[in-house]
């Protein structure tokens, strides 16, 4: 920012000195050229009657008051030599077009000369008009003198620019560094986020700048959005290892427990069938993770063309679980409000969601009880008879892990990520779930949009 | 001895309660929450506390902070998932004596189990000896004048509960605390019965009886002369 405009300001200070430097060239050559034609002119006027009869005129003597630095020649018609001043030089070029302005060198000096006809009327007042003269002045006078007036100002041009230049590249930085102190200010806030440290405090100075206020504002919330992820993603995996530790520490132990000593083949069976068994609920709550997790990976809008039928996957999941209703003497009801109800899921997700909640809801309830599964007009709704979840309870049900009773649900192999399973794919369509209990039972109604 | 086991998981607390038994002998009762578990400490019946962390109702950090606010010395061993330092230092500071990461070793469950008892008892060598009596508690084994005995379950656990505190009248009632868990049917008499078996294989060989009987007050182990 600063090097442009510097550049800018460069460029223009040498287009100043420039145009300077042919201004003042134009003008000083021209006083000059006067200079030196006058001083021509007041050589023809200094031409005289001669005393001496062969020459006739003669420079009168005022001719000294000339420069002393200055060349001049002064032959009259005839070319005899009039006079000439001390320096005079034959390098002097001879006269090349009259009455023009010409250069040479001479002395390693730059020297501009005039050759002049002059006519000089000596003594006009006499009868006769006097003696007319005609003259050839040539006259020379350095430039050296205004070659260094041209230098120096210019050079006063150059060195004022450059004085300008500087002046503005400092004012410049310091406006900048005074304006940009804010921007440092807010970079120096945003690096000190960190995954460990989610604080991010924009100043006073930063909100009251108008240009960095929305920008805080953005970032804060972005971060504060992010953290909220973040947190839960970290108490997610905590929960898993705890989850999965636990589960580790139940196998391990089935099988210590059966090498501590000695036993019949008998024990050994049944150790191995319950170790077994507690390998098999480790899988599930793996795979429950995982479905979890796919569920929250594919977060994208989905094509609307999944559709699939409420009816059909229930009653067809219904049908699975009955035997494992049967075994507790539970009866499956299901209701049907209407035949033509859909989901916006594919068959397998909509299957995860109701085999989650009916399996949840025969968990649940207790012996010779009746378990109702309606299909609504905008989803389903699964209601049991069973004792129902505590009030202060109802809020978590749907939070990774949570179980309603512990000893209850760990008795029945939850790991507490079904209903949170259901949830992640219903949000995913802006559907709604929603639970309510009493202790005459509890009623999940999902709710499909459109 | 007796050790009271708090466990939300069903099937851990049913592997770590058989190896308490199976093993060193204990009497183990089982708490599925937290509030469960200070409530049963509250009896002060048990030699040490194995307690989840993580446990439904009242933490374990909870349960430490309630046993310990009581004035209660027994040992707490924390069986942790979690694995944080700073969750294992402000336990320890709130009284746990010691911690156990899961998935753990049985073994080494059973071992701070047994050294935990111990210490509380002010004991520090597995190899317990009183007059010229000497029980190892590793192999279970009994000398007495290097002659070795043959001890039943249970005549071996009365005779372990009076090692560890010899020279004191151990009432009957103690005795009974912290020999059976709550699922036990209580007998009076089956402790008398035990006791005159232990006496009669302890005195076998020897001129003197061991183990006191103080009418009205409890049992002590005293040395023979």
């Amino acid at each position: 920012m600063i090097a442009i405009v510097l550049v800018v300001e460069f460029a223009s200070a040498l287009a100043v000195t420039g145009l300077a430097l042919a201004h003042e060239r134009r003008i000083r050559f021209r006083a000059l050229e006067a200079t030196i034609r006058g001083h021509a002119d007041s050589l023809v006027g200094a031409v005289q009657d001669s005393d001496d009869v062969s020459t006739k005129v003669m420079l009168d003597g005022t001719q000294k008051t000339l420069p002393k630095a200055d060349l001049y020649e002064v032959r009259d018609e005839h070319g005899a030599l009039l006079g000439r001043s001390e320096r005079w030089s034959d390098e002097v070029p001879p006269e090349l077009a009259p009455d023009r302005y010409a250069e040479f060198q001479l002395n390693r000096q730059t020297y501009m000369v005039l050759h002049h006809d002059g006519v000089r009327v000596v003594d006009p007042g006499t009868t006769g008009g006097g003696q007319t003269h005609l003259l050839h002045v040539t006259y020379a006078s350095s430039e050296a003198h205004i070659r260094h007036e041209i230098a120096e100002a210019v050079s006063f041009y150059a060195l004022t620019s450059l004085a300008l230049l500087l002046a503005t590249g400092l004012i410049l930085w310091w406006l900048l560094t005074r304006e940009l102190a804010p921007v440092h200010e807010l970079a120096t806030q945003a690096t000190r986020v960190s995954v460990t440290s989610w604080e991010f405090h924009p100043s006073d100075r930063v909100m009251a700048t108008d240009e960095l206020a929305p920008l805080a504002k953005a970032l804060g919330a972005a971060l504060t959005g992010l953290e909220a992820s973040f947190t839960q993603q970290e108490r997610f995996v905590s929960d898993a290892a705890h989850e999965l530790k636990t589960a580790t520490a139940v196998v391990k132990s089935s099988l210590q427990l059966l090498s501590m000593r000695e036993r019949t083949a008998e024990e050994y069976r049944a150790g191995l069938l319950r170790s077994e068994r507690d390998c098999e609920r480790m899988e599930e709550i793996v795979a429950r993770m995982l479905a979890l997790a796919r569920v929250g990976a594919s977060a994208q809008p989905l094509p609307a063309l999944r559709t699939c039928s409420v009816v059909k996957v229930l009653r067809e999941v219904a049908e699975q679980l009955q035997p494992i209703a049967e075994v507790r003497e539970i009866a499956l009801r299901l209701e049907i409000e209407d035949r033509l109800s859909t989901a916006p899921l594919d068959a397998d997700e909509l299957r995860l969601i109701c085999s989650n909640l009916l399996l949840n809801a025969i968990q649940y309830s207790p012996n010779e009880t009746t378990i109702t599964a309606t299909v609504t007009h905008s989803g389903l709704r699964i209601a049991d008879q069973g004792h129902g979840i505590a009030p202060e309870a109802l809020p978590h049900v749907f939070e990774r892990f949570f179980r309603g009773d512990a000893s209850r649900s760990r008795e029945t192999g939850g790991a507490g990520l079904g209903l949170a399973i259901c949830k992640a794919i219903v949000d995913r369509v802006q559907g709604e779930i929603a639970i309510a209990s009493s202790s005459a039972g509890t009623t999940l109604t999902v709710r499909f949009p459109g | 001895m007796r050790v009271l086991l708090v466990e939300d998981e069903l099937r851990l607390a049913e592997n770590v309660a058989t190896a308490l038994r199976d093993g060193p002998g204990f009497a183990v009762d089982h708490a599925p929450d937290g509030e469960t578990g200070a409530d049963l400490a509250s009896n002060l019946c048990y030699d040490a506390i194995v307690l989840d962390l993580m446990l439904p109702k009242l933490d374990g950090l909870g349960v430490v902070t309630r046993i310990r606010a009581t004035g209660d010395r027994t040992p707490v061993l924390i069986l942790t998932a979690r694995s944080e330092p700073a969750s294992i230092v402000e336990l320890l500071n709130a009284g746990a004596d010691d911690y156990l990461a899961k998935p753990f070793d049985l073994g080494e469950l059973l071992a701070r189990v047994k050294a935990l008892i111990r210490r509380g008892k002010g004991i520090a060598h597995p190899v317990l000896r009183f007059a010229d009596i000497e029980m190892n508690t590793l192999e279970q084994s009994i000398h007495r004048a290097g002659v070795a005995i043959d001890l039943s379950p249970t005549e071996y656990r009365i005779l372990a509960y009076l090692m560890h505190r010899p020279r004191v009248v151990v009432p009957r009632r103690e005795l009974l605390e912290h020999l059976y868990d709550y699922n036990w049917e209580h007998h009076s008499n089956v402790i008398e019965v035990h006791l005159s078996n232990l006496r009669r294989k302890l005195d076998a060989g020897s001129s003197s009886s061991c183990i006191e009987t103080m009418r009205g007050r409890g049992y002590r182990l005293v040395s023979g002369a």
